[in-house]
């Protein structure tokens, strides 16, 4: 491999790696505060890519503007989903039933999509779609570096959220420790449906930024979920900077692999990492020690 | 939070006065259970007199932590009553019952781990919005625990299992409860640390703040209590002071394992 190419591929693997680090924060938040395996996050993914999309293509405007309506309707459906589907299954199956329910939800969604808008592949057609600067003789599509200042932001911003807030301190007590969590007087019930919402928000925003630089078709979630899931468990259950960190580290080790394995081989390198976490550290790499606890 | 008494920083002593007539707590008649099994509590009664360590010793699956359970309401009784300072509270939310007065450390390792030892803290002042009324408070806990002042940006988990108790103790009183549910304190600890959570829930006493005490180690309970309750089968069976208790030969081989302590 070439300097040059070894530096594109590189740059290439920070930029995709931002984008799941966010959709991975989502993910293990659900998991942090409920115990909870998302398997249809991915499918809010495409479902917010779809409605950047439809945006684009009705309005004319910028796909971006979509998140004006899609973050907050987003955060509202995750609020309701955890207070009226999620918080009925029995607590003692919970993670395991969540599997089915969300697995139901992801097939829910992709049908509806295919109803809606047929099985067609789409893609948002911008006016620099095709534009691209040069670093270094490094050249990033300018759609990679929205996409990734998205990420970047967004993730700054659940990070002042979760650090700063009364809120945030409210939802990592409820992760860490339930039972001490209500008996210090959180209402734990909100604060899960609450953290919910925030987990599909960031889908959306995912969602959108995936849109500006991915051919979209209904069934694309299933070609993100197992990544992610594989990013979260490398990275600590539960554990926001884990699975930030396991993205960028897996999504980079994907891109450089792609020179010399083709995109298909370069893609197992995820279901790898995740092998390799459960037989030699299950809790994780990157703190969380939820996992433990099962 | 404008009804809450203002905090008394220097210690009560009271104490010595032994325990006063009017009950900070009181469990009336209490059944309660777990779902449809069988009840745990049958019939049970139990009253906390100010500045008084009351503990409830007794067998396993007798129902200790289940008391602790109902007078903090993460449990709802099936029947009777609970009374805090006169006002009866039965089937509040534990997060109306922390405003009534009454705080409640869980059994075992009940710290936010990967929170600071100032999170921890601070949280158990979630439900108070007055800030100069928190820094009061802050004072009054690192005071009462130096430890936690010392070790105040540290990881909470990082802690050993007795540093990790005063934090939970440090933190339960952050709302100034007029009384504490202490549900096995001792649980894991080496006999050190034990000593110390001990001496500490004596503090906490003197500091103006009565305590519920539950205990598998009851020998040891009991020579920091004030009152004991031997509890069998879901109902106190005995109550006295916990010195008598102590001396007494039949209860010394039911529930402490072994011969009385010797009385000079």
């Amino acid at each position: 491999m070439t300097g040059a190419l070894f530096a594109q591929s590189l740059v290439l693997g920070v930029l995709l790696g931002g984008l799941y680090a966010l959709l991975a924060a989502g993910l293990t938040l659900y998991f942090g505060v409920m115990r909870v395996v998302m398997i249809a996050h991915s499918a809010f993914l495409i479902l917010a890519a779809y409605l950047a999309w439809y945006f684009h293509e009705t309005s004319g405007l910028d796909p971006l503007l979509s998140l004006v309506i899609t973050v907050p309707l987003f955060f509202v459906v995750g609020y309701g989903m955890q207070r009226f589907l999620v918080s009925r299954l029995r607590p003692i199956s919970l993670t395991t039933m969540s599997v089915l329910l969300t697995f139901a939800i992801a097939l829910t969604i992709e049908g509806l999509l295919g109803f809606v808008w047929t099985g067609t592949q789409r893609r948002v057609q911008l006016g620099y779609s095709g534009t691209s600067i040069e670093v270094a003789g490094v050249s990033i599509a300018v759609v990679k570096l929205i996409a990734f200042a998205l990420a970047a932001i967004s993730l700054g911003a659940l990070f002042v959220i979760l650090r700063k807030t009364s809120f945030g301190r409210a939802l990592r007590a409820t992760t860490q420790h339930p039972e001490a969590a209500r008996l210090v007087g959180i209402d734990t019930d909100r604060v899960a449906g609450l953290g919910f919402g925030l987990g599909l928000a960031t889908a959306a925003i995912g969602g959108t930024a995936l849109a500006l630089d991915y051919t979209i078709y209904p069934s694309l979630h299933w070609h993100w979920i197992g990544p992610l899931m594989a990013i979260i468990v490398v990275g600590g259950l539960g554990s926001i900077p884990g699975a930030a960190i396991a993205a960028l580290l897996l999504g980079v080790a994907a891109s450089l692999l792609q020179v010399p394995l083709g995109t298909t081989w370069a893609q197992t390198v995820f279901y790898l990492a995740l092998f390799v976490t459960l037989m030699i550290r299950p809790q994780g790499f990157f703190g969380g020690r939820l996992a433990q606890r099962f | 939070m404008a009804s809450e008494p203002t905090p008394e920083l220097s210690p009560e002593p009271s104490a010595a006065e032994g325990p006063a007539a009017e009950p900070l707590l009181r469990l009336t008649n209490i059944q309660a259970g777990y779902g449809r099994a069988a009840l745990v509590l049958r019939g049970l009664s139990v009253t906390v007199a100010p500045s008084s360590v009351v503990c409830l010793v007794g067998p396993n699956g007798a129902g200790k932590s289940t008391v602790l359970k109902v007078a903090s309401g993460m449990l709802k009784p099936r029947s009777g009553q609970v009374m805090v300072d006169g006002e009866d509270v039965t089937g509040r939310t534990p997060q109306q019952l922390l405003a009534s007065g009454l705080s409640h450390v869980p059994q075992g390792h009940s710290v936010f781990p990967e929170m600071t030892v100032a999170e921890n803290v601070l949280l158990g002042a979630y439900t108070v919005r007055d800030r100069s009324l928190i820094a009061e408070r802050t004072e009054f806990v690192t005071t009462l625990f130096p430890l936690v002042g010392e070790r105040w940006s540290a990881l909470a988990g990082a802690l050993s299992g007795g540093q990790q108790k005063q934090v939970e103790f440090a933190r339960s009183l952050m709302v100034r409860p007029k009384v504490v549910l202490l549900d096995e304190p001792s649980m894991g600890l080496d006999p050190k640390a034990t000593a110390i959570v001990f001496e500490q829930v004596q503090r906490m006493r003197d500091a103006g703040t009565a305590v519920l005490l539950v205990e598998q180690n009851a020998r040891r309970a009991l020579e920091a209590a004030d009152v004991g309750c031997v509890l069998d089968l879901g109902k106190v069976h005995i109550t006295g002071p916990a010195p008598d208790l102590l001396a007494d030969p039949r209860l010394a081989q039911l529930y402490l394992g072994g011969r009385p302590k010797e009385v000079p």
